[in-house]
């Protein structure tokens, strides 16, 4: 190992040297030098970063999460039931459909873990699915920083999910589904739009309309 | 079936209790405040609950609970019409007793950029290697390494005496 990429490893992560590292600090007395005081910089700067946080700040943040069982559990319960209806109204009038609304779901609750738990995928093989599905994905879509493919709605779907001038947006190509119509909804702060391509459909996921109709607008340029 | 939600509930409390302070110091070096810190981790927390069934793997929780909090972050940033890192005094009390040092080290990550804070963050306080920051963030690990060194040196710049950094940009 040189003194160059021992010191790349020391300041990209100087808690998890290689015995390769530890061998040349051994060998090198500047690059043991630079290590010892990376060490300490790292060391201030965790004690800062650190700074104290109250047990009753924790155990209120907890204490919110999901309410608990109480004396007063058939008002709380009459008043979920009553919210319920109230939530049901609101979406029946929205015409939020529940293909679209899981795409945000998706978005909300599963993607992280979807991009955790994938393996490399091969942008070869995204490209002949949206070939399949009639659709492009050129440049000004924006920088995609992901790729993958995960289960959606009972079948696999390929997911992108790219940065966008507009925010980050997710794409899910769906080669399996057909759909009569364009689908939409729209909750927490972001849109869906399931839009029926030759192939399948494509579901995208964005923060604002905009941002849709323009990830739409180019799927369709090709 | 009220036993069964309670025990899910204890199982889940006690999963994220080990790391609601840490998710807590990272929410408030994103947005540098206080409230709006303890809105987003009861936020992710929140979430969390809800997508908690889903959850296939027990040794994620940690990566899955900082990825929600920067999601929301990142959302709230957007509806706020703020960038992410926005610099703004800090108001948390300083943890070494120096406040001089403790400014110092403010000052600097606030001069960071946010992709390099973000990943020297979830590594400092997160505990998290470089290859699952890359995981986390959708990037490769040789461009969250190039990150981590340009934020580790930028900081050795603003906190370490003239004569070491002159000896390291040297070698």
């Amino acid at each position: 190992m040189s003194c160059l990429e021992f010191r790349r490893a020391v300041t990209a992560d100087p808690r998890r040297l290689g015995r390769e590292a530890h061998a040349h600090a051994e060998s090198c007395a500047a690059c043991r030098e630079v290590l010892s005081r990376t060490l300490e910089l790292e060391a201030r700067l965790e004690t800062e970063l650190r700074f104290p946080v109250g047990a009753e700040l924790v155990t209120r943040m907890l204490q919110r999460i999901a309410p608990r069982r109480s004396p007063v559990r058939w008002y709380a319960l009459a008043a979920s039931l009553l919210a319920a209806v109230a939530v049901a109204a609101s979406v029946a009038l929205l015409r939020d459909d529940p293909l679209a609304r899981a795409g945000i779901d998706f978005v909300l609750y599963e993607e992280a873990q979807a991009i955790i738990d994938a393996k490399p995928a091969d942008a070869a093989v995204l490209r002949r699915v949206a070939t399949g599905l009639g659709v492009t994905l050129p440049g000004q879509l924006g920088e995609i920083r992901y790729i993958g493919t995960c289960p959606f709605a009972g079948a696999t779907a390929h997911h992108v999910v790219v940065k966008t001038p507009l925010g980050k947006s997710t794409l899910l190509l769906l080669p399996e589904r057909s759909l009569a119509s364009r689908l939409a909804a729209s909750a927490n702060g972001l849109r869906a739009a399931i839009v029926p391509v030759r192939g399948g459909a494509v579901a995208i996921v964005s923060p604002s309309a905009r941002g849709i109709a323009r990830i739409e607008a180019l799927l369709k340029s090709g | 079936m009220h036993m069964l939600l309670e025990r899910r509930q204890a199982v889940f409390g006690s999963s994220v209790r080990a790391h609601a302070e840490d998710l807590y110091r990272y929410a408030f070096w994103l947005c540098r405040d206080r409230w709006r810190a303890e809105d987003l981790v009861q936020e992710t927390l929140a979430r969390a609950w809800r997508g908690w069934a889903g959850l296939r793997e027990a040794g994620a929780v940690k990566s899955w609970l900082y990825t929600i909090l920067y999601h929301e972050f990142a959302r709230d940033a957007e509806k706020l019409k703020l960038e992410p890192g926005v610099p703004e005094e800090p108001e948390e009390p300083h943890a070494s007793g120096d406040p001089a040092l403790g400014l110092d080290v403010k000052r600097a990550l606030g001069h960071l950029n946010d992709e390099s804070r973000h990943a020297l963050l979830l590594q400092v306080l997160g505990g998290f290697s470089c290859t699952e920051i890359a995981q986390m963030l959708g990037s490769t690990e040789g461009a969250v390494m190039t990150r981590l060194s340009r934020a580790r040196q930028a900081l050795r710049r603003a906190l370490e005496p003239a004569d070491f950094n002159k000896e390291a940009k040297e070698a």
